[in-house]
């Protein structure tokens, strides 16, 4: 019979802690060493049953708290059954020795919302103690210097310079290169634009065209290349009629002028005579790629 | 074949015949080859012409020289701000009677044989003429006494002043349109030329200079003839037709074809219009004339070129800011465009 009684009473007990806290704690960073005016950041940590909060209107207000404490800021956190209060008090006591002043707990009501309706449970948060300390003047011994109160700085490691040094010397001379390289094809100083070499261009297709088969299109395709090579060397698109103003201007190419005249006449009559078959005979491509060399030498010379 | 040979050979005549017209020209209008070689290919493309140049320059000159070389019916009014359509139809006189009268006026006058209109000062004409000229000129028909007058042979010339805008009133696009070729005319630039045009009394006297030239040197009636076997004589490739459009689609779109002009920026916004088919038309005609005259019976990029200018210019419309300057912003966008759009 004794230990069925002593079994319900454990029971009883545990029924009735349920909506009791586990724990209820208030944590400081330090609790001395304080002085007027600085700010103490207290955390309180409550660990409830499953279901219960911290009831808002039970949390303290910011406001004074005794005549030499304010509680300046209050914020919650809730991680699961942990609710955690940040609260952060200033003290205003102007203490002329080191003293422990309490600064008092305050109540708090836990509640559980569910569908029978709200149980609520209040519990007490500690008071805490919080040494305070005066501001005083702190006495070192005399020095002559009052740089010499400074400490010295710390020794660092010595580092070894030799290997940076061997890798930025390597990234220079790598970078040398590349900076030429960048030079020569943006035509920086030293180099200059260099003229394009459109004859060589059109040389080079019109060689090509001429190890291909025999055809029209190939033929027309042969005028064409040096077509483009005299409209990019001229600037502009050249036509029959201005063959002579492009000597005049370009006195290089004068040699060639009978065979452009004849490229030309043959151009037109390819292209706008419907005669490709008298064009060819007059200036065939082995003499078109052969005009494209001789203008491309004279290119480079001049 | 032989109907070919034929044709042939009458173009070969009618060629003959337009060089002595052009040195027959040359002779009263000195230093204006380029000009006179315009408008014998408007001439024969069988379209009408705007003169535009400076005060004294000579294009009255050059056209009356025009209409006396050609020979046939030859009628010419001047441009006045009171002047009114019914004065170009209607001439209103008091007869001796007391009674007043109308006549036919100077476009009836000559009734359907007109060959040659001549429009002194189109510019100082209203907007009413302007307006009367456009179906002149694109129908060559007129209504007039409740009756249409057709005038087959018909061909306009006009003159502007470039210089004055005072009591002047600008071409409607609709009436530029319809003139095949606006010719600007400067004074020439030779020294020898300037001398002869300055100090021989020949010129000096500009009725009987005109008066010596041989007249009836073209047969008007037979001219829409030989301009028809013109334009099928002369023949167009499949690569100047790529040529002709690729043009065309730079002129209007200059930005696309990646021509920039100084000075401005917004070149995508730059021609507003007027490049129109009708236009580019036109230019084929004139161009194929040019190749007839330059003795090919194929078209080449140079007889597009040379016709190009004269053609085009004055059918582009360019944004209003521009507008102003598009005496030298057409050219120059004319000039840009040969330089860009690849030949063959």
């Amino acid at each position: 019979m004794r230990p069925l009684l002593a079994g319900l009473l454990i029971l009883l007990a545990a029924a009735s802690a349920t909506a009791q806290p586990r724990t209820v704690e208030v944590r400081v960073p330090r609790t001395f060493g304080y002085f007027l005016g600085d700010l103490v950041e207290a955390i309180v940590e409550v660990e409830t049953e499953p279901g219960f909060t911290i009831q808002a209107a039970s949390l303290p207000q910011p406001g004074p708290v005794t005549y030499w404490l304010d509680l300046r800021r209050v914020e919650t956190e809730t991680a699961g059954t942990r609710h955690r209060l940040h609260l952060t008090y200033q003290t205003f006591y102007a203490a002329i020795d080191a003293r422990t002043l309490e600064v008092p707990g305050f109540p708090l009501v836990l509640t559980s919302a569910d569908t029978h309706g709200a149980t609520t449970a209040p519990i007490q948060v500690p008071a805490w103690n919080l040494g305070v300390s005066p501001i005083r003047e702190v006495q070192p011994a005399r020095r002559a210097d009052p740089a010499e109160y400074l400490r010295p700085d710390g020794q660092g490691p010595r580092l070894d310079p030799a290997p940076p040094r061997t890798a930025a010397l390597a990234l220079a001379a790598l970078a040398l290169p590349a900076l030429l390289l960048l030079a020569r094809d943006r035509a920086w100083w030293p180099f200059r634009p260099r003229p394009a070499r459109a004859f060589a261009e059109a040389a080079r297709r019109l060689r090509s065209l001429a190890r291909q088969p025999d055809s029209e299109a190939g033929y027309r395709e042969g005028l064409l290349a040096l077509h483009r090579g005299l409209d990019a060397k001229a600037g502009s698109r050249l036509l029959a009629d201005d063959l002579d103003a492009f000597l005049g201007r370009h006195p290089a190419y004068r040699p060639q002028a009978d065979n452009l005249a004849r490229f030309f006449a043959a151009s037109r009559l390819a292209f706008f005579g419907n005669a490709v078959a008298e064009a060819r005979c007059r200036m065939p491509l082995a003499e078109a790629e052969a005009t494209a060399r001789q203008l491309a030498v004279a290119e480079r010379a001049a | 074949m032989n109907d070919i040979r034929r044709g042939d050979a009458m173009l070969t005549d009618w060629r003959a015949a337009a060089r002595r017209f052009e040195a027959a020209l040359a002779g009263a209008v000195l230093g204006q080859e380029a000009v006179i070689r315009l408008v014998t290919i408007a001439v024969f493309a069988r379209g009408h012409v705007l003169l535009e140049g400076d005060v004294g320059v000579g294009k009255t000159t050059l056209l009356r020289a025009v209409a006396r070389a050609m020979g046939g019916a030859y009628e010419r009014v001047e441009g006045t701000v009171d002047m009114m359509p019914t004065d170009l139809v209607y001439h209103t006189y008091l007869g001796e009677d007391g009674r007043p009268r109308i006549e036919p006026g100077p476009v009836l006058a000559a009734s359907e044989d007109l060959a040659i209109f001549f429009f002194n000062e189109i510019n100082r004409a209203r907007p009413q003429v302007h307006a009367l000229l456009l179906r002149l000129m694109a129908e060559r028909s007129l209504t007039a006494f409740n009756r249409e007058y057709r005038f087959p042979l018909l061909q306009v010339f006009a003159d502007r002043n470039r210089v004055e805008r005072e009591e002047t009133f600008e071409l409607p696009a609709a009436a530029r349109d319809r003139f095949l070729m606006e010719i600007g005319m400067e004074a020439p630039r030779d020294a020898a030329t300037r001398r002869a045009l300055a100090f021989d009394p020949r010129f000096h006297d500009t009725d009987r200079l005109v008066a010596g030239i041989e007249t009836g040197i073209l047969d008007p009636a037979a001219l829409a003839g030989i301009a028809a076997a013109i334009q099928h004589g002369v023949r167009a490739s499949e690569a100047i037709e790529t040529y002709v459009v690729a043009l065309w689609e730079a002129l209007v779109r200059p930005h696309a074809a990646g021509i920039r002009l100084p000075g401005i920026d917004d070149m995508a916004g730059l021609v507003q219009g007027g490049a129109s088919p009708r236009g580019v038309a036109a230019l084929v005609r004139a161009a194929r004339v040019r190749a007839w005259l330059e003795e090919r019976d194929w078209l080449v990029p140079e007889d597009i070129r040379a016709v190009f200018a004269p053609v085009m210019a004055h059918r582009v419309f360019l944004e209003p800011i521009h507008e102003m300057g598009r005496a030298e912003i057409v050219p120059a966008l004319c000039r840009a465009l040969f330089e860009t759009v690849p030949a063959p």
